[in-house]
């Protein structure tokens, strides 16, 4: 199948390429289908496109990778849905977002995927947890848009 | 917005599988207990809406705002 996409162009997909989000993204409960790009320059980087709306992606990051002893605990019904036969299975994805001084990371509500099941939650992780988890770098790019 | 008073113990059903039970009262504090699916998700609203959000604004990034991403050392 193809999809339009504002960032990527035409992309043509298998019908496995696909991940389902059966309650969406919270702000985003509409968009039940996602695809899983990975980032043309950057290799820590994979966008999670949506395949019905074409200007709604997220970057997204493994965790660990930029912030080491990340852990989370969610309630039990939060993981239920994707119905994951072990943590092994499961891969956890961190949105990227940006505010004045840095890129951040929501570490609050990480996306959880069942890969073999092609499924995907966005959960929301108990306690006090940042949605903005500012990475030290400041890009140049950002300061000169504020 | 349906208002109803309940007391300590009392359950409110919403749909076929969704119950609120008042646990507890102290002072101006009332304590819930949900019972829902698991598919639903049950959150403090401030926490949902911030959520929200945060979605709602990671999802206009473009990759021009992620070039040095990853290029700085990220360990905390």
């Amino acid at each position: 199948m193809q999809i339009r996409t504002t960032r990527f162009g035409s992309l043509e997909l298998e019908p496995g390429d696909t991940i389902q989000f059966p309650g969406g993204l919270l702000g985003l409960e509409d968009c039940r289908q996602w695809v899983l790009l990975a980032d043309a320059q950057n290799g820590a980087l994979g966008w999670l496109q949506s395949t019905t709306r074409p200007d709604v992606a997220l970057a997204v990051v493994s965790p660990r990778r930029f912030v080491p002893h990340y852990q989370f605990r969610v309630y039990r019904s939060e993981l239920a849905p994707l119905e994951l036969a072990g943590v092994k299975d499961a891969q956890v994805l961190t949105i990227v977002g940006k505010n004045e001084r840095s890129i951040t990371l929501n570490l609050k509500a990480p996306i959880v995927i069942n890969l073999e099941r092609r499924l995907g939650r966005q959960v929301v992780a108990n306690g006090d947890l940042p949605l903005q988890h500012e990475l030290n770098s400041v890009p140049a790019t950002l300061k000169k848009s504020a | 917005m349906l208002v109803l008073s309940r007391q300590r113990d009392e359950s409110i059903m919403i749909g076929d599988n969704i119950v609120v039970t008042i646990v507890d009262i102290r002072g101006d504090k009332v304590r819930l207990g949900i019972n829902a699916p698991a598919e639903i998700p049950v959150h403090r609203q401030e926490v949902y809406e911030a959520i929200q959000r945060e979605n709602l604004r990671a999802s206009r990034i473009e990759p021009k705002d992620t070039r040095h991403l990853g290029k700085a050392k990220g360990s905390e």
